[in-house]
């Protein structure tokens, strides 16, 4: 219980007034408003064990900053129940805050016109830590993310990668159990993202902090989760390992032939189907959901015994592509 | 005995990030010394062609419009340059993490607002000092008058307090609203007397005033200072100011409340 979170039939509906197009339309708006209401997050339900890290996972809008804010005690929801490390957020707000940190990765905490450090220190009388403590706990951050270089440099002289990592490590200065990360590596280059990353392996290994994670990067969420929740329209769509993600969603394989003979005629096979064709290149994937797809031997078996072949590759697909086909059936679903 | 808690700390949030910006320093004080040798040349020049006007002669004008542009200095701060203003944090949307820290955001607000005034009361002072050194101000009276004139700053400034409040607190509203609150701030420096003292507007216009906070900030305090209000009346002067501190203090309250209830029904 120390560190887990748990949400049930969380939903948020907001309230919002349609701005219609045009002078006349907001006149109209202006008189008789139009109210309608946007259901962000619907009947949300997951858990989070003390020391997972989970990648929250949808499209655009989906609702995952909306399901963060309400774990974090920002936002009431409308119905359902959160909890987060034992501490309802919404109703102990500052009890709550005590167990967790948050980095929104577009929206930075520190103060604008101060050193990094200082913006550290002010965190640190905030939350009442001993400055022993805080001291060790800075050199740990700077051993991992190397602050040490600009962190006497004021925040708006940060280049967005530096800030995004100052962010990191201001909010898990007083060492919370629970950390909510919305879209932490936005705008970062790959050598700072693997920084980042090994960041909160370390976090998430050594210190046994819960990690809840949103990102639209799946090279992240390869090396990082083994779990993940995927919600679009406000609704959960899956929850599960990526493996059985993976076997559920999709094109888990490729097929890249090289024709013997650019004229062939290509067509699909039982189980089969037919990607794209370039000339000589053809490739090859399965038909329909991971689940009752054909395996790859057995597709590869077909391929090699109907077409005459001057060479052939298997592809595993990347996680991108299994989060597209799982999007799009998500979307066919509604 | 209660200890201080460290976050008492937050205060240095704005002294601290003038401190780093020595150009802003540097600003603020030709802006002082030209607002001030401005002001007193510009009361020196009037009464020269005037006499006494409005019960007051001259060094008692210019000593008021001196200490006017002194203690204007006391809260104005650059914050907007340091994107640290109500309207800034909701626009970009990091007014979250004021709600996201085991500390109520109105103790924040306070704690900051108390830094930047102990700050601005050093400058003030420093400038006081300055001008009464060069005669450009008028000694107070009488010890008597010292005390309740800086009793009365501390009320003015006080009310002051509340009342920038709640044209922050306003941003939680009215995001896009700017012209409202430049109304706001031009009200509150006409009729605080910042630009003139009040006794020279008409007679319809001080009693509009009478029934407003505005004047509780600095003219009241000011006009104790230079004897326009006699030392008979201060505890009558003073016991508005407080009325005025009470009133502001549970209006905002109330509105802190509201705002924090539009944050957790937003989401910021
Ligand atoms: N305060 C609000 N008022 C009205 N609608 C809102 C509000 N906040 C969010 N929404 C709507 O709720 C939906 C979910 O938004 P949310 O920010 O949670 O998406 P997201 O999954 O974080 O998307 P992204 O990947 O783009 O960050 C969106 O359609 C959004 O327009
Ligand atoms: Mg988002």
């Amino acid at each position: 219980m120390t560190g887990s979170i748990e949400v049930r039939g969380l939903s948020r509906t907001f309230h919002t007034t349609v701005r219609r197009p045009g002078f006349a339309g907001a006149l109209r708006s202006l008189v008789n408003p139009e109210r309608v209401a946007k259901h962000a997050v619907s009947d949300v339900t997951f858990d989070v064990a003390q020391g997972e890290l989970l990648a929250l996972l949808g499209p655009n809008g989906a609702g995952k900053s909306t399901t963060i804010k309400m774990l974090t005690g920002i936002l009431t929801p409308t119905s359902g129940t959160a909890r987060v490390a034992g501490v309802v957020p919404y109703e102990e707000r500052e009890r709550n805050a005590r167990n967790i940190g948050a980095v929104f990765g577009q929206r930075t905490q520190l103060w604008w016109d101060l050193p990094v450090r200082e913006s550290f220190a002010i965190l640190r009388d905030i939350y009442e830590v001993p400055k022993a403590e805080h001291a060790a706990r800075l050199k740990e951050f700077d051993e991992l993310l190397e602050l040490s270089s600009f962190w006497d440099t004021r925040v708006r002289h940060l280049s967005l990668g530096q800030r995004v990592r100052c962010d990191l490590a201001a909010a898990l200065l007083h060492d919370p159990p629970v950390v909510f990360l919305d879209e932490p590596t936005i705008g970062m280059d790959v050598v700072v993202k693997e920084q980042v990353r090994e960041f909160l392996r370390h976090q998430v290994a050594e210190r046994g902090r819960t990690v809840l994670l949103t990102t639209h990067d799946m090279t992240e969420v390869e090396r990082l989760a083994e779990r993940v929740v995927l919600i679009n329209h406000g609704r959960l769509v899956l929850d599960g390992a990526l493996d059985e993600i993976r076997r559920r969603f999709g094109s888990t394989w490729q097929l890249r032939a090289t024709l013997a003979d650019p004229h062939t005629e290509v067509a699909g096979l039982p189980g089969v189907v037919v990607v794209r064709r370039e000339g000589r290149q053809v490739v090859f994937g399965p038909e329909g959901p991971g689940a009752e797809a054909l395996s790859v031997h057995q597709a590869l078996k077909l391929v090699i015994e109907r077409y005459e072949l001057a060479g052939i590759a298997i592809d595993e697909a990347d996680l991108e592509d299994v989060m597209r086909a799982a999007y799009a059936q998500a979307e066919a679903a509604l | 005995m209660t200890v201080l808690p460290p976050a008492w700390r937050v205060g240095r949030v704005t002294p601290l990030g003038e401190l780093h910006t020595p150009p802003r320093m540097t600003a603020a004080l030709l802006r002082l010394a030209v607002q001030i040798v401005l002001v007193a040349s510009l009361w020196h020049g009037l009464y020269a062609a005037a006499g006494t006007t409005a019960g007051l002669d001259r060094d008692q004008a210019v000593s008021y419009a001196v200490l006017a542009v002194l203690a204007s200095r006391l809260r104005e701060i650059d914050q907007y340059a340091a994107r640290d203003t109500v309207i800034q944090h909701m626009h970009f949307g990091t007014i979250v993490y004021w709600y996201l820290r085991p500390m109520p955001p109105q103790r924040y607000y306070a704690l900051r607002a108390l830094g930047e005034q102990l700050y601005g009361l050093a400058w003030s002072l420093a400038g006081y000092l300055v001008c009464l050194a060069a005669g450009v101000v008028q000694p107070p009276a009488s010890a008597a008058v010292a005390g309740v004139f800086a009793l009365s700053m501390l009320f003015g400034q006080w009310v002051l307090y509340y009342v920038m409040l709640v044209i922050d607190q306003l941003c939680f509203w009215t995001l896009r609203n700017g012209a409202a609150l430049l109304i706001l701030i031009f009200a509150q420096n006409l009729l605080s007397g910042v630009y003139a003292p009040l006794w020279f507007f008409p007679d319809w216009f001080i009693t509009l005033s009478s029934f407003l906070p505005f004047q509780a900030t600095l003219s009241v305090p000011l006009s104790l200072y230079v004897g326009r209000i006699p030392l008979s009346d201060a505890a009558f002067q003073l016991s508005v100011q407080a009325g005025w501190i009470v009133v502001l203090a549970l209006f905002t309250r109330f509105l802190w409340r509201r705002a924090a209830r539009r944050v957790i029904s937003q989401g910021g």
